[in-house]
């Protein structure tokens, strides 16, 4: 089929829309594993709670209630869990960390589905969001437009924190080398626990942007699990850089493949994990050498 | 290196009394439950092999038993193969795919090491998903057993067929100790202790992950053909990430890199998943908080505690036996 | 495990005629837990309320073993297997997923048990792989679609676009409905299969299908990936200029409000919807809605109907497993969905298909229906099995 160049632009804002939308998933995941060295698989579950979540405040009090007070309920979240669990398990190696983190995905899948039932929640864009833009030549739904400033508002902020403030700093320096940074007098303790409230703030965010677009259902943080970890693995752990490099590629390839070879849309994704693992072991931006 | 202590003897001669029990007394549903727990531990056995005593966490070990389960099928069905050739063949597949999958992944290490593993797998799985020989979503039935009338034993009987299983994965559990006590194996321990060190002494790292990786991947294929000849009926699901998910946790759960904690594992999930399940649908948090509260308890898995707690004890005890008889000292490994 | 629910439901006829009482031992088997789990639930609540309806009459005492095959095939053979030999169950009733449906058929053909099937629509299962113990009284993936592609085409609808995820059940809606669709003189301008759970966005396909000059899409879509489906095709604005037409999943009342406004004017075929005029359906929905508070979906007429047609067969005379079979193959009645009988020459329901709009209701979206189509059997589809013997 010949296509338009219209039909190539609005590909690549997909492919944008989908990126920016694991990038706000993956980066709290890539953060917290360069920092603690653990491997959270419950994020997914957080981001399924998150959007849980927005859906009901959405219901009471609007979208934007649920958008605003989603991240924090689930940073709540990361709260509990950190005190009550993680910080225990933060000496216990990966072994035990894949196993909690694996407790975790089932305890939470059944607390969702004993809380909100197993059908499928409504979550509607605000109003102020719906609707079309025409933009070069095309019509782009707001909603998604949206998604994607978010994710690169996400993106500068938190390249400007990592980048130019001091706890940025301070941040660098523990997924660097965490002892060295406890030896120079950074609590390093306080910023494993900020990092992971805030990792989980942004986990609940991407559920709770995500709710309006996708469906809020019981197994959803069980499917963007894979995702997101092939993007951060693509990436190179612990990197801003990477979580953004990641992100791209998964969300062009995605698209892309599925318009130029749809037949192979599903394997494709995972060919090119396999080849930026063999030529790059570490993936393509890792935090350190 | 694996060795054998004196508790990890009895725990096996207990596992294999309760095993022998249960085949010879239990009824039907009991019987699927034990020959699921055989197959299962089959399949952790492998994977044990490969992450308890390599560092090979591998995510791909349930799509290698799937690999196994529909080559049998294939080649026992539309290419009319002799199911015991068949078996053969389909062994033979997974562990050559096992061994170019470790040799391609030998490099990466830890998160990237599952991770490239995953990429694996889901290959393996959406290629036979999409397949058309393979049937797709829908699966392929028309399974035969292995016939095994010329000793007299009918394996379409559950209980045969339990015993069957039993006694090959007795077979298997000493084939893995023999890797493991094998030069092969004592380089691949070497390799996962401290990997510059053995490629100094000219050790090809690469190769020896390959081959154990392939080894443990005849046995994942073995448990695959067992499976599909249990089920007598196969379907992709065998091959999605969370069957070697699942399997990896009941590694963990058992007790990683001891062997026969994994069998311990195996025989307490899938007990503890049926007895949940059969009273309440939200059997997935039941398990999850069990999983939680066994890593809380922090020891290596139910058998790493039970070994912390009475390994030494039973060791010694037995050491003062021996010694008050004659000088030899008993070597332990709790 | 053990946890058998005694519906002593004829208690009260069995006393006034104690020699017609007589213990039926039902084997339920749904996915309670898993990603069907809602589905499992709507037909759970429908089979129990098809029992209290119909059953008081029987002279016969129910009892229900229910097991959870989850979606996973093994689970559901281990289960099934337990139902038959250990709890000597003498009829089966469920299955929801076709791969679980694919990996009991064997065993179930082969131990002679009556399995009635509640939801699973794999051609196959009343096709070549239809076995006289296996009667399904819900839908094949064929059936529901096959109609669409005539109505659709006698709409003046000339050129369409088909989108469905990449699995069986996927492709034989699709194919169905493709082979009347061109039949009937209408043209498929493209046609893509996503990655089934995997798609997140479907922007992508939506662009091609804008791109492609159809005149109207046609989709089969189920669960959460409808629900993404739909409002993802909203949102693009694509509902005025490309109608909206599928497989009546797209639109199930299970989850339709989820969709919310997105799901306004999507015109789909299906086997049954709650606003259909009929006594029998407007009892059936009164008596749903008292239960649960919700309008029935297609998965809770189907455990109704299932229920009916078992104490259809019961009161038939039938006592034991072959005798049970067989009064199924046989059973006829009108019931929600219209006049329902099982052709006994692949054991596939024969039922009429219903066109309806969703539309903004009272309470939340409903249906509207547009047309009744009529229903028609199922191709042989290469199924040989025994006559019903009488």
């Amino acid at each position: 089929m010949a296509h338009d160049l219209g039909f190539w632009v609005l590909q690549a804002l997909n492919a944008l829309q989908l990126s920016m939308l694991l990038f706000l998933l993956s980066i709290g995941l890539t953060v917290i594993f360069g920092l603690m060295h653990f491997v959270n698989l419950a994020h997914g579950s957080l981001y399924a709670m998150g959007a849980y979540v927005a859906a009901s405040l959405a219901a009471v009090g609007g979208y934007w209630m649920g958008f605003f007070l989603a991240p924090v309920a689930v940073a709540g979240v990361g709260v509990l869990l950190y005190s009550g669990l993680i910080r225990r398990m933060r000496r216990a190696g990966p072994m035990a960390q894949v196993l909690v983190t694996f407790g975790l995905i089932f305890a939470l899948l059944d607390l969702t589905r004993i809380i909100w039932g197993d059908l499928a929640l409504a979550i509607d864009v605000p109003a102020s969001l719906s609707g079309r833009l025409t933009l070069l030549g095309i019509e782009y739904p707001v909603y998604r437009l949206f998604i994607i400033a978010l994710g690169v508002a996400i993106f500068a902020t938190l390249a400007f924190v990592l980048g130019r403030t001091q706890i940025g700093a301070m941040i660098r320096a523990g997924v660097d080398n965490d002892c060295m940074a406890a030896c120079l007098g950074i609590n390093v303790e306080r910023l494993f626990f900020i990092v992971f409230c805030v990792g989980c703030g942004l986990a609940g965010l991407s559920g709770a942007v995500a709710a309006p677009l996708l469906s809020v259902t019981p197994d959803m943080g069980l499917q963007i699990l894979i995702p997101t970890l092939i993007v951060i693995v693509i990436g190179g752990l612990g990197s801003l850089r990477g979580a953004i490099a990641g992100s791209l590629i998964y969300g062009f390839v995605q698209t892309f493949g599925a318009v130029l070879a749809p037949q192979l849309a599903s394997v494709l994704i995972y060919a090119l994990l396999a080849a930026v693992l063999v030529i790059k072991p570490v993936g393509l931006f890792p935090a350190k050498g | 290196m694996f060795r054998h202590t004196t508790l990890r003897y009895a725990t096996l001669a207990l596992l294999l009394a309760g095993a022998l029990f249960q085949a010879l007394t239990a009824g039907y549903f009991g019987l699927e439950i034990l020959t699921e727990i055989l197959i299962l531990a089959m399949l952790v056995l492998a994977l044990d092999i490969v992450a308890g005593f390599g560092g090979m966490v591998s995510l791909c070990h349930g799509a290698l038993m799937g690999v196994g389960a529909y080559a049998f099928t294939i080649l026992s069905t539309s290419a009319g193969i002799a199911p015991p050739i068949a078996m053969g063949g389909a062994v033979a597949l997974s562990g050559a795919i096992a061994w170019i999958i470790g040799a391609i992944c030998s490099r990466s290490h830890g998160i990237y090491f599952i991770m490239a593993t995953l990429a694996f797998g889901q290959m393996a799985y959406s290629y036979v998903f999409e397949a058309p020989i393979f049937g797709g979503d829908d699966g392929l039935s028309g399974i035969r057993r292995l016939d095994l009338s010329l000793i007299g034993l009918n394996l379409n009987d559950s209980r045969t067929f339990a015993l069957f299983c039993l006694v090959l994965l007795g077979a298997v559990y000493g084939a893995a100790v023999l890797i493991l006590r094998s030069g092969l194996g004592r380089s691949f321990s070497g390799v996962m202790h401290n990997e510059q060190r053995m490629r100094a002494l000219g050790l090809t790292v690469w190769r020896v992950k390959a081959d154990v990786f392939g080894l443990s991947g005849m046995i994942a294929g073995l448990a695959g053909t067992l499976a599909a000849q249990h089920i007598m009926y196969i379907s992709p699901g065998l091959l999605t990430w969370t069957v070697s998910g699942e399997a990896l946790v009941v590694v963990i759960l058992g007790g990683l890199g001891t062997l026969v904690g994994p069998l311990v594992g195996a025989a307490a999930f899938v007990v503890l998943k049926h007895e949940i399940s059969g009273i309440t649908p939200y059997w997935h948090l039941a398990v999850g908080l069990i999983l939680i509260g066994v890593v809380m308890s922090r020891s290596n898995g139910i058998f790493g505690w039970i070994e912390k707690r009475w390994g030494a004890r039973l060791d010694r005890r037995l050491a003062d036996a021996t010694r008050s008889q004659d000088q030899k000292e008993v070597t332990t490994d709790a | 495990m053990k946890r058998s629910i005694l519906a002593a439901l004829g208690l009260a006829t069995g006393l006034a005629l104690p020699a017609a009482a007589e213990d039926i031992k039902v084997g339920l088997l749904l996915p309670f837990s898993g990603v069907y789990a809602s589905l499992g639930g709507e037909i759970e609540t429908g089979f129990n309320l098809g029992l209290a309806d119909f059953a008081t009459d029987a002279g016969v005492t129910f009892e229900i073993v229910r097991e959870d095959t989850e979606v996973s095939p093994p689970v559901g053979l281990a289960k099934t297997r337990k139902l038959i030999l250990q709890d000597e169950v003498d009829v089966l009733v469920g299955i929801v997923s076709s791969g679980v449906l694919g990996a009991v058929r064997d065993f179930v053909d082969g131990a002679g048990v009556p399995l009635i099937v509640a939801n699973a629509g794999n051609d196959e299962a009343t096709g070549v792989a239809c076995s006289p113990y296996i009667t399904r009284m819900s839908f094949s993936n064929g059936q529901v679609n096959r109609p669409m592609g005539t109505w659709m085409a006698e709409q003046g609808i000339g050129k369409v676009f088909t989108l469905a995820p990449d699995y069986a059940a996927g492709r034989q809606m699709i194919e169905a409905f493709a082979e009347t669709y061109t039949a009937a003189g209408g043209e498929i301008v493209g046609q893509e299969y996503t990655p089934f759970q995997k798609t997140q966005d479907f922007g992508p396909y939506l662009a091609q299908a804008s791109a492609s000059g159809a005149d109207a899409v046609f989709v089969f879509y189920a669960g959460g990936e409808a629900i993404a489906f739909v409002k993802q095709y909203d949102s693009f604005g694509l509902n005025e200029t490309l109608p909206l037409y599928g497989s009546g999943f797209l639109t199930s009342p299970l989850y339709v409000n989820a969709q919310g406004e997105a799901a306004e004017g999507v015109i789909t075929a299906l086997h049954y919807a709650p606003t259909i005029e009929s006594d029998a359906n407007q009892a059936f929905v009164a008596a749903y809605v008292a239960e649960t508070g919700r309008v029935p979906s297609e998965f809770a007429v189907q455990g109704y109907d299932a229920a009916r047609a078992l104490v259809e067969a019961v009161q038939s005379g039938a006592t034991d497993r072959d005798s049970l079979a067989n009064a199924l193959r046989q059973v006829n009645f009108d019931g929600p969905r219209g006049a329902l009988r099982i052709d006994p020459a692949t054991n596939n329901v024969i039922q009429p298909i219903y066109v309806y709009e969703t539309v903004a209701g009272e309470n939340g979206l409903t249906q509207r229906v547009i047309a009744q189509l009529p229903a028609e059997a199922d191709p042989v589809n290469g199924c040989v099995m025994a006559p019903v013997s009488n």
